[in-house]
């Protein structure tokens, strides 16, 4: 069997020094956001963390992406107030830099947030057509994807919206990015997915994450099912402050197991991490951690 | 500058820099004794403590009444905004600094969300404490940070709020560094940068040395005439008796 690989979902939570930046300002001195992104990364390579992201520090998921497309308008929501087109790097260059703060050893996974969950994020002032507002946002994904993959070594595709709803598109949609991509991709959706199963497993795409510790039931659901993916076991919960002690993540992987056997290659929490204190976020990722060695005998 | 305001028909308001503690009773000694009752002055630290400290006195001195606060932004802590709430004073300069987004958009999320830096929005914030008269400064940032989004930005900021707003766009004029070898002609650039805030409808341009106010009252007056001719002629807007127009260009 090969080593279960300790990795995270996306954001990490990095205290950002309000003072700092506007002293900054005051020096007519420009904005560096890259002491936050070493923090987030240095935090998760200190846990032992083995596939790192930037920790999805400079904005909530929806805006790193809106701010930066065309056609978009960050406001109390993004509005749409155009055609959404890419015209500008969006992570790359925090993926460049992360790059640098890694060993060798370590690995890099990008995030994306998915076309689905940015279009009903969003207010639409400008298309009156759902489905096209999605496609025209994994158009713009994709090319974002096409840069990390040169940069990165996994791509995950964040889609929390499709536990509430999976439209009929859903699986064109997501392999609208994956099918054009040479690098590993990993569809991550939060929730209960128990009733979606089956149109999950039709999408073409290397590896599933979903929330099984919030939601253990998913075990047994996926019982039932012939599943391809590889898969990556969320063991430590992200909405819950309370720790998870190693035994009872070894426990939660050991479950896991039965039911995927060595389609498991990644543990991680169940969600980003950025609502928790610091100290709970990286002692779960420690844990987290210990665990996976434990597994990995 | 005063005489300047008085003769170029543009109102002048000082804004005291505080830098150290030691400062804070000396200028507020020096307002009292030399800033004329009926005209405000705006109070300038960047310093939490010392703004806090700053408050008490202008407090004391009964002087928050004709104070504007500059300012208000993302660094703005607890313990200041506490403070603000005991003694406020009437007005307060809001800087549109985000840190995310330097665009004229991103200025507005300042405003109204505080882009996930703050927990409500800097007018939120600001009319919660009370204060009456807010002014909107749109940040000016550093050399080749979208520094020219200030400028953008005040017809942005004006259309959507009806507040006043400008910025010191001087500020961008003093740390570019090209300007070094035009020694001479630097005093120049940074004193005309200021006509940038009347041409895109700002209401105030916040500029210095003070020395500097030969050169800009002039400039901010020679384009307030030349927009309200244009407005007169275009919209039939006519400038009020008290405008550079009617005072400096009677024959007209």
């Amino acid at each position: 069997m090969n080593k279960i690989k300790t990795t995270v979902i996306g954001s990490y939570p990095v205290k950002i020094n309000n003072q700092d930046l506007i002293k900054k300002y005051y020096q007519q001195k420009e904005i560096n956001w890259e002491k936050y992104i070493k923090k987030a990364v240095n935090e998760q390579i200190k846990a032992g963390i083995d596939i790192i992201s930037d920790g999805q520090t400079r904005d909530p998921f929806i805006q790193i992406f809106t701010r930066k497309l065309k056609g978009c308008r960050v406001r109390n929501r993004t509005e749409i107030i155009g055609k959404i087109k890419h015209h500008q790097a969006i992570t790359i260059n925090d993926q460049i830099y992360v790059k640098k703060l890694l060993t060798k050893k370590q690995k890099l996974i990008a995030l994306i947030t998915g076309p689905y969950t940015l279009t009903k994020s969003c207010q639409d002032l400008y298309y009156n057509d759902e489905k096209q507002i999605a496609f025209d946002f994994a158009s713009a994904l994709l090319k974002e994807a096409k840069k990390l993959e040169k940069q990165v070594d996994i791509i995950s595709i964040d889609e929390p919206f499709f536990s509430n709803h999976m439209p009929d598109y859903s699986k064109e949609l997501i392999e609208k990015i994956t099918k054009n991509l040479n690098t590993q991709t990993r569809l991550h959706i939060c929730g209960d997915v128990s009733k979606i199963i089956p149109e999950i497993l039709e999408i073409k795409v290397d590896i599933l994450s979903h929330e099984f510790k919030l939601t253990p039931k998913l075990l047994n659901e996926f019982k039932k099912y012939d599943v391809n993916n590889k898969i990556c076991l969320g063991s430590v919960r992200s909405d819950n402050q309370k720790i998870e002690t190693v035994d009872e993540i070894i426990k939660h992987i050991q479950k896991g197991i039965k039911t995927f056997d060595n389609k498991i290659t990644q543990i991680a929490p169940d969600c980003g991490l950025k609502m928790l204190p610091e100290n709970v976020a990286f002692q779960k990722l420690k844990n987290l951690v210990k665990a996976g060695e434990i597994i990995n005998g | 500058m005063y005489e300047l305001s008085k003769k170029t028909a543009n109102p002048a308001i000082p804004d005291f820099f505080i830098k150290k503690e030691e400062y804070i009773t000396k200028i507020i000694d020096f307002i009292q004794k030399n800033i004329p009752k009926n005209k405000p002055f705006s109070i300038d630290i960047i310093e939490p403590e010392l703004k806090i400290k700053t408050l008490k006195q202008l407090h004391t001195k009964k002087l928050l009444s004709r104070t504007i606060y500059n300012s208000i932004h993302i660094g703005t802590t607890p313990e200041e905004e506490k403070t603000l709430k005991k003694y406020t004073p009437k007005a307060a300069i809001i800087v549109a600094f985000n840190p995310k987004d330097k665009s004229p958009d991103g200025k507005i999320e300042i405003l109204e969300n505080g882009a996930n830096l703050t927990k409500t929005g800097l007018l939120e914030k600001t009319k919660k404490i009370g204060i009456k008269k807010i002014l909107i400064d749109t940040a000016a940032m550093a050399p080749g940070d979208n520094s020219g989004a200030a400028i953008a930005a005040i017809p942005v900021i004006k259309e959507e709020y009806g507040l006043p707003t400008g910025c010191a766009i001087h500020n961008v004029v003093e740390k570019t560094q090209w300007l070094k070898q035009f020694k001479k002609e630097k005093n120049t650039v940074d004193a005309s940068s200021n006509i940038n805030i009347p041409l895109f409808g700002g209401d105030f341009a916040i500029y210095g040395p003070i020395k500097n106010s030969e050169k800009v009252f002039p400039t901010i007056a020679w384009q307030d005439i030349l927009i309200s001719e244009y407005t007169e002629k275009y919209f039939g807007t006519k400038p009020d008796k008290k405008h550079p127009r009617r005072i400096l260009n009677k024959n007209e």
